[in-house]
């Protein structure tokens, strides 16, 4: 869209309209736009001039803040990402481990998810009628919960000494057991860290529900014609999900996997209540990793320059959802 | 009706910019415009007060501030006070905005970040100069205050996190330690206390011995026994602990958790932390400042009549420890009443009967030298018998020193490190390597 052509969009919102529409339009757009003017653009602009100075807030600079104690750097912070040497300055080190950590969580949540989400919601979607409420509100009720109290709860489940799973191994096993899941840096499944795993236990409770009405709205859509002529054909249970309901699913599952996707790469309030980025920065997210450094040790021009990088990975994904989401898919 | 449109978007941006980032509204006072009134001789002055909101502190402030408004009727103090995260994110957005108050409550160790950013102003001579300064006030808390050789505050208390232990009397009497009731004369007399009130059941520490390896414990227990071995670890803005100094220092933390005192793995700032593992009696011994006392007392009425605070016995000639400063007042380069601001900073702080009177108030340790002995002191002692077996020890107390970032010193790098070596996941070679390099790294 060219310049031209948005001004001429702007000008038709107004032309050909009497002095008392355009008061109107003028008085119904303007806090809108005031709106987005004091609580996002400005916001966006400030946070992405940030990414270019070595800005701190305990430093006096000049307009906005900028200059004098808070000199402009330039690409230095983006060029101090790539330095990968051994002796890299911590938050450099530390960027590095959060992209990893958010990948691999993010990487491990998505196909947990839609593996439990997925057969749950067939499984919901075939008992009765009078039940499949009573289903469905039990699993969306962990959404409604603050994430801050889920942390706590799970944290309360993996505690090394009072903890319900160390009790639970304990009643079996005859003897006390005080294995820290949160804690111990040592333990790893795969090489993944137990660690990540007991946050994305925590996680998934959490959020599956989202994907399960997704899916459960889409089971809903799937004309029972065409499940019955499956069935008068002799497929099983299986078959009938594997072979027609998956297939038919594909749009559903594609838009899920992606919104997972973009949603653990957000995860924060989880990992700080119940792991803090721990042990050894095994579990340090890179939204984790923004937070402590804009807030906790005032780097905000580090961590704005981080902040764009998760932007534009997080932007790459909705474009690649935009693009596989254009096929146009029928049944 | 474009032009206006565009109007509204300019004001929009306009006001956000000039708006201060939303500074939060104290709790106290309707905040009035930036700074006091540069007063006339004899013309009323009002002085704005940001403090951290506590009640011990604040009633003490209150008190003092009324005092002061008696003998000087031309002058009103206002106190606004905000909670204590609230007022990190508020000094942080209203500093740059110049919409501070007159005179700040800070804590030492932030002192020099925001002095060298331009917001503070510095002491003047006539309310007392850097030498006096030195003289008379204790090392470690005014240490905070000076940054380049100038002085911009003055600390009100002595905050301390080293020296003392918790000790559950109870629980040392029932398991037979008792090195402690004649003091500790070596480290080898606390570890044999602390091995007979651990408890081991099937593998798993179901009560810590001495747990020291919160964040704070382990930081200044790394950087106090560096000193007390006769190790400097900053020097003119260059960090060393990569020494046989910090090997010793090392060893030593290390010994503590192989002779069964603590599971570090069970026993951190995340689980178990020292302060809540004490009063829960899941910690017969805890690392931790005197500031615990009074914070559990209420709740653990019953622990808190059989805890004592035990010194700690030195490795080295002194006790020394290294400290982090503590709570004092500063002045902003923004006011336009600077001297009666400092006047009656020097009225809280630099008086010994009103510093002593704040101390008191607030239960916090003294930042003046005169007010460690004596009938001050003693006073003290009366009131919070516990501060006994810090009163002295303070003067061997140093600052921790200027570092860029403390905070990311203390936590980010000394304590995840050295907790990971105590855990058995890092060689001591690798420790102090790790935490040479991160320190000095953010130095640049």
């Amino acid at each position: 869209m060219t310049v031209s052509s948005r001004n001429n969009k702007l000008g038709r919102t107004f032309s050909g309209r009497n002095a008392a529409e355009k008061r109107f339009l003028t008085g119904t757009i303007s806090p809108l736009v005031l709106y987005l003017a004091f609580w996002t653009i400005f916001p966006l602009l400030w946070g992405i001039a940030l990414a270019f100075f070595d800005y701190s807030p305990r430093q006096t600079g000049g307009f906005l803040g900028f200059g004098e104690g808070n000199p402009f750097v330039g690409l230095l912070h983006f060029q101090n990402m790539l330095n990968f040497t051994a002796d890299a300055p911590l938050e450099v080190q530390q960027f590095h481990i959060g992209i990893k950590v958010t990948f691999l969580f993010a990487i491990l949540v998505v196909p947990l998810n839609l593996l439990i989400t997925l057969p749950l919601a067939f499984l919901i979607e075939s008992v009765n009628e009078g039940v499949k409420g009573i289903f469905r509100t039990i699993f969306f009720l962990p959404v409604l919960a603050p994430s801050v109290g889920v942390a706590i709860m799970w944290g309360f489940i993996f505690h090394p000494q009072r903890g319900l799973l160390n009790a639970l191994i304990g009643a079996f096993s005859g003897k006390l057991v005080g294995i820290a899941w949160l804690r111990d840096s040592s333990l790893t499944v795969w090489g993944i860290p137990v660690a990540l795993f007991a946050i994305i236990v925590a996680y998934l409770w959490q959020d599956m529900g989202y994907n399960l009405v997704i899916f459960i709205a889409a089971l809903q859509g799937i004309p029972q014609s065409i499940k019955d002529a499956a069935r008068i054909d002799g497929a099983n249970w299986w078959q009938l999900f594997a072979r027609i309901i998956v297939p038919l699913l594909m749009p559903t599952i594609l838009l899920a996997a992606i919104l997972t996707l973009i949603s653990a790469f957000q995860v924060f309030d989880i990992v700080q209540v119940m792991t803090d980025g721990g042990p050894d920065d095994q579990t340090q997210v890179l939204l984790l990793n923004i937070y402590r450094y804009a807030f906790r040790y005032q780097k905000m021009g580090w961590a704005a320059a981080v902040s764009i990088v998760m932007f534009l990975l997080v932007l790459s994904i909705s474009i690649v959802q935009t693009r596989f989401l254009r096929s146009e898919w029928e049944y | 009706m474009k032009k206006i449109f565009m109007l509204f978007v300019l004001l929009a941006l306009l006001l956000s910019a000039c708006g201060g980032a939303g500074t939060p509204q104290p709790s106290g006072s309707e905040a009035p415009e930036t700074g006091g009134e540069e007063p006339a001789a004899g013309e009323n002055v009002s002085i704005r007060v940001w403090t951290h909101q506590n009640d011990s502190f604040n009633a003490g402030y209150q008190a003092l501030a009324e005092e002061y408004m008696s003998a000087h009727p031309e002058v009103e103090i206002v106190f606004e006070t905000f909670d204590y995260d609230t007022y990190i994110q508020t000094l942080q957005t209203a500093l740059p905005a110049k919409t501070e108050a007159d005179i700040l409550q800070m804590f030492g160790s932030w002192v020099c970040s925001y002095a060298e950013g331009g917001n503070l102003a510095e002491m003047p001579a006539s309310v007392i100069s850097l030498d006096d300064a030195k003289a008379q006030l204790l090392s470690a808390p005014i240490g905070g205050y000076i940054c380049d050789s100038k002085l911009y505050g003055v600390p009100q208390e002595f905050n301390i996190e080293y020296g003392a232990v918790l000790l559950n009397t109870g629980i040392a009497e029932e398991v037979g330690a008792t090195n402690y009731l004649d003091g500790w004369a070596s480290w080898d007399e606390v570890i044999e206390d602390g091995k007979k009130m651990a408890v081991v059941q099937d593998g798993v520490m179901t009560r810590s011995g001495l747990n020291f390896t919160g964040s704070d414990g382990i930081a200044t227990m790394f950087h106090s026994l560096y000193l007390q071995y006769g190790g400097q670890y900053l020097t003119d803005g260059v960090y060393t602990v990569n020494t046989p100094v910090g090997v010793q220092t090392l060893e030593l933390m290390k010994r503590l958790v192989d002779e069964g005192l603590v599971d570090p793995l069970l026993y951190n700032d995340e689980e178990n932390w020292v302060g809540d593992s004490f009063f829960a009696e899941t910690s017969a011994m805890g690392l931790v400042g005197p500031w615990a006392i009074p914070e559990y007392s209420g709740d653990y009425a019953e622990v808190a009549a059989k805890t004592i605070y035990q010194p700690l016995p030195s490795v080295g000639s002194e006790p020394g420890f290294a400290a982090a400063s503590g709570w004092g007042l500063t002045v902003s380069v923004n006011s336009k009443a600077q001297d009666t601001a400092w006047d009656f900073v020097k009225f809280v702080t630099l008086d010994t009967s009103n510093a002593v009177e704040f101390n008191l108030a607030s239960g916090t340790l003294p930042a003046l030298k005169e007010n460690i002995s004596g009938t001050n002191a003693e006073a003290l002692i009366a009131e919070f018998p516990y501060f006994e077996p810090f009163l002295g020890i303070l003067e061997y107390g140093q600052y921790e020193g200027q570092f860029p970032d403390r905070d990311f010193v203390w936590y980010e790098v000394t304590y995840p490190t050295v907790l990971s070596f105590l855990q058995s996941n890092a060689t001591l070679e690798e420790t102090l390597q790790t935490i040479e390099s991160e320190v000095q790294g953010s130095f640049k």
